[in-house]
């Protein structure tokens, strides 16, 4: 690492961006406000406070080479480990979620294509190659990783899609190989994933040129922890009626536990995003104006759709108050205990919906229908992704008919649009919005 | 012996059913000496030739069809008379299907997991590999009984055999001294998925006795690699069109038929070993500078001048690395080609087309 990197960068954090947005700032002022849609209520406060922090992270990010060990990581790798090393962390997917809502999701795509990449691979990879490949991104730049760092406890795509960065960049790939529990998760598993987090530490040492400090590690844990608790309950306002936000809001809002997991900027974000949701509850006021009906949601977001979608419930009353998605980063915490740092870290990554059984998820999904009082379900088929999708239909199915409530699916992508029917997915819908207000 | 006494999967297993008991098995890596020492035959689940009617109300259309057969044949009753179900984890989608037929779908059979661990594998990855074995040696003593003694060091003793006939019948063939063509080669090794090493071995012997040492075709060089040799048109294609097929890279076959025989010691360990040791595949997470260089020495050992990618559509580990090794073989001066295949659904003429024009690009 150098001297006048770590100079710059700093600089950049202290003065260079608060510089930058205040002059953001200013212009905006001078923008004319949008029009209220009246079937939304106030929009949450905390939005701008998470789009300074999301600005900020990717713009410094283009300091951190030379400054900072730069990692890539997937969504459900234990990151904690690396923030203890100091990494300057970059996730594909939060940045193919980006991507998605600014609509490039067919223009990174295609890039890929163009160097023989199937269309038929997960589009998150796909962007993150297209934007290898061709420097697009609405992030400015992406600074390249040191090393990569996966964990296939969401899918093996990831594992096949960081092998190519690796052999491209000819740099270090870190796997953390979880066994899917097809059952309940075993002694095996998890010797087997605690020695490999042993095996990691050498690993990073070296990557970052730092010793492991195992006070510093359970601190930032600790702090990872409680930033996922609270993103817990932050979801479990919704339980509220009317809900505080929606489905839709908590999508862009998970991006800090996502991205900025085991930092005090992510755990401080959802104190106080808590406690507007909480305020709101407190004084009823819900994210859409007339909420009749509660809603789930399974599988990632549809990213290009997200504004249409919501306008489109909302206007019929319908407010999507839970998604297995955004539960995702909140469910397994409870599992990390730093009297077992390693065996729990284990637990708390291998236990996390797409790393278990069906069964696992139905129940999931039954609990969380009673819990937030849902009337309907919605399942998006994510062309991209079969870990999440191969099973809906059954599990529809069965949840329909053990729990009587009407659900749909919707076959879509994750960002590549080029793959969305939207007639067929307004027909469907028209036909779900038919049975859930004669229920 | 020749591939027309070769018995069909389904004499087979009618006439196996009398005397024995039947574990079907998704794909593709599994320990098979378990099953063997428990008295098991493995009927191998790769391409049922069914068409796929029930498995769609279950699948989406972004499924492959290896996972889409797999189902059809199990809802179809094909598997009503089994005594149970191994799914080996290989893929997302079959690992999905192995806990959507577990979990939904009230499959006739328990079903058994695998794990297979994944590249780069770490160092506690053998002891990992050993606690699978461990935990099915047990699951299968509750459905089909303890392993009599002896027999575990007996299955050990059928693998190292098979293991040097399928070295020997790859070596053969790469050296030009097995004349026969792709179709006869592939028919006789995949015989290996479902029939028991008692009688396979007789089988393969005779079979590399008896086949000659020349008059297989004399065209060009190749290599194919992907998931399975099926569709069967498409070995049937390459023989018509002479192309020598001189190696190959298939899940079903060489990335686990040449695998490096369990030694002596503790069996589970041996197996471990063994497991570790297999050539690369995209489904086990190898890195692509492995899978390369593996290509590269295969291309070079067999006098190969290109290779033929044959990808099952929708099969991610293998799309993934597609580019990179094209990118790679082509430094090399090993052209490649990309064939898109459903398992059971005709090549047909386009592919035929494309075949031939790599063919005299090669010559
Ligand atoms: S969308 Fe699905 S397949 Fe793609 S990276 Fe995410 S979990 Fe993996
Ligand atoms: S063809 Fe590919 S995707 Fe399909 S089951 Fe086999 S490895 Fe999995």
């Amino acid at each position: 690492m150098s001297l006048s990197a770590k100079a710059r960068m700093q600089f950049m954090k202290d003065l260079g961006f608060p510089a930058m947005l205040s002059l953001a700032k200013a212009t905006k002022g001078k923008r004319k406000p949008r029009k209220a849609n009246p079937d939304f209520g106030p929009p949450l406060r905390c939005a701008t406070r998470l789009k300074e922090i999301m600005t900020r992270h990717y713009y410094l990010s283009r300091f951190a080479p030379g400054a900072r060990p730069v990692a890539w990581v997937t969504s459900g790798a234990p990151v904690e480990l690396l923030r203890a090393f100091d990494f300057y962390t970059i996730y594909p997917e939060n940045h193919g979620a980006l991507c998605g809502a600014q609509k490039m999701g067919p223009e990174l795509c295609a890039a890929a294509e163009d160097e023989g990449y199937s269309p038929d691979l997960c589009s998150y990879a796909r962007v993150d190659l297209g934007h290898f490949f061709s420097g697009k991104t609405p992030a400015g730049k992406l600074p390249k990783p040191d090393i990569l760092f996966c964990s296939n406890n969401i899918c093996q795509t990831v594992v096949y899609w960081y092998k190519v960065l690796a052999h491209r960049l000819g740099i270090p790939l870190l796997m953390f190989d979880t066994p899917f529990n097809y059952g309940e998760i075993t002694e095996a598993n998890i010797a087997y994933m605690k020695d490999q987090i042993l095996e990691m530490i050498p690993v990073l040492e070296k990557a970052s040129g730092k010793a492991f400090d195992m006070e510093r590690f359970l601190r930032l844990a600790e702090l990872s922890k409680s930033a996922s608790q609270l993103w817990g309950q932050c979801l479990e306002t919704m339980q509220a009626r009317p809900a505080p936000m929606t489905i839709f809001d908590a999508f862009v809002h998970l991006a800090p536990v996502v991205s900025l997991r085991g930092l005090p900027v992510a755990r401080n974000y959802y104190e106080i995003l808590l406690a507007e949701l909480t305020d709101r509850v407190e004084r009823g006021i819900g994210a859409i104006t007339n909420e009749k009906k509660r809603l789930m949601w399974d599988n990632i977001a549809v990213w290009y759709k997200v504004r249409d979608f919501s306008e489109l419930f909302a206007a019929r009353g319908m407010n999507f108050v839970a998604a297995t998605y955004t539960n995702a980063w909140a469910e397994t915490i409870q599992h990390l205990d730093m009297s077992h740092p390693w065996e729990s870290l284990a637990k708390t990554y291998s236990l996390v919906i797409l790393n278990n059984n069906l069964e696992h998820r139905l129940g999931l999904m039954e609990k969380m229908v009673r819990e937030y009082a849902v009337d309907g379900l919605v399942v998006h088929s994510a062309r991209s992704c079969k870990p999440y999708s191969l099973g809906q239909y059954d599990l529809k199915r069965l949840l329909s008919q053990r729990l009587g409530i009407p659900a749909v699916v919707i076959e879509a992508d994750i960002t590549d649009y080029r793959f969305f029917s939207e007639e067929q997915a307004l027909t469907r819908l028209e036909a779900f919005f038919e049975s859930l207000e004669a229920a | 012996m020749s591939p027309a006494q070769l018995p069909s999967r389904g004499d087979y297993f009618k006439q196996w059913r009398g005397g024995g008991k039947v574990c079907a098995v998704f794909p593709a890596q599994y320990p098979k000496e378990l099953l063997w020492a428990h008295g098991v035959l493995p009927m191998e689940v790769w391409d049922p030739p069914l068409a796929p009617a029930r498995a769609q109300g279950h699948l989406q259309p972004y499924i492959c069809s290896v996972v889409r057969q797999g189902l059809e044949l199990l809802l179809a009753g094909g598997m009503d008379e089994v005594g149970a179900i191994l799914f080996p984890h290989t893929c997302d989608s079959l690992q999905n299907l192995a806990s959507l037929v577990a979990d939904y779908l009230e499959p006739p059979a328990p079903s058994l997991f695998f794990y297979n661990p994944k590249a780069p594998f770490a160092a506690a990855a053998k002891g990992f590999y050993v606690s699978q074995l461990q935990a099915l040696e047990e699951d299968l003593t509750l459905i089909f009984g303890p392993a009599p003694e002896g027999a575990m060091e007996q299955a050990l003793e059928w693998s190292r055999r098979l293991s040097e006939l399928y070295a020997q019948a790859y070596a053969r063939r790469a050296a030009g001294e097995l004349g026969v063509g792709a179709e006869e080669f592939y028919r006789l090794l995949r015989a290996g998925e479902y029939l028991h090493p008692r009688d396979y071995i007789p089988l393969l012997e005779a079979w590399l006795n008896e086949a000659p040492a020349q008059g297989g075709p004399k065209g060009q060089g190749i290599i194919i690699s992907g998931v399975l040799p099926s569709p069967p048109d498409l070995m049937e294609t390459l023989d018509g069109l002479d192309f020598r097929v001189v190696h190959d890279d298939l899940i079903s076959m060489s990335r686990r038929l040449l695998y490096p025989p369990p030694g002596q010691g503790d069996p589970l360990e041996a197996l471990a070993e063994s497991f570790l040791a297999m050539p690369p595949c995209s489904t086990r997470g190898s890195s692509l500078s492995e899978r390369l260089e593996w290509l590269k020495g295969l291309a070079q050992s067999g006098g190969a001048q290109g290779v033929v990618f044959s990808v099952v559509k929708f099969c991610e580990p293998e799309l993934f690395d597609l580019p990179e090794l094209r990118r790679g073989l082509k430094e090399a001066g090993l052209p490649s080609l990309v064939l898109e295949v459903d398992v059971n659904q005709e090549v047909g003429g386009q592919a035929a087309t494309r075949l031939e024009a790599f063919g005299e690009m090669l010559s």
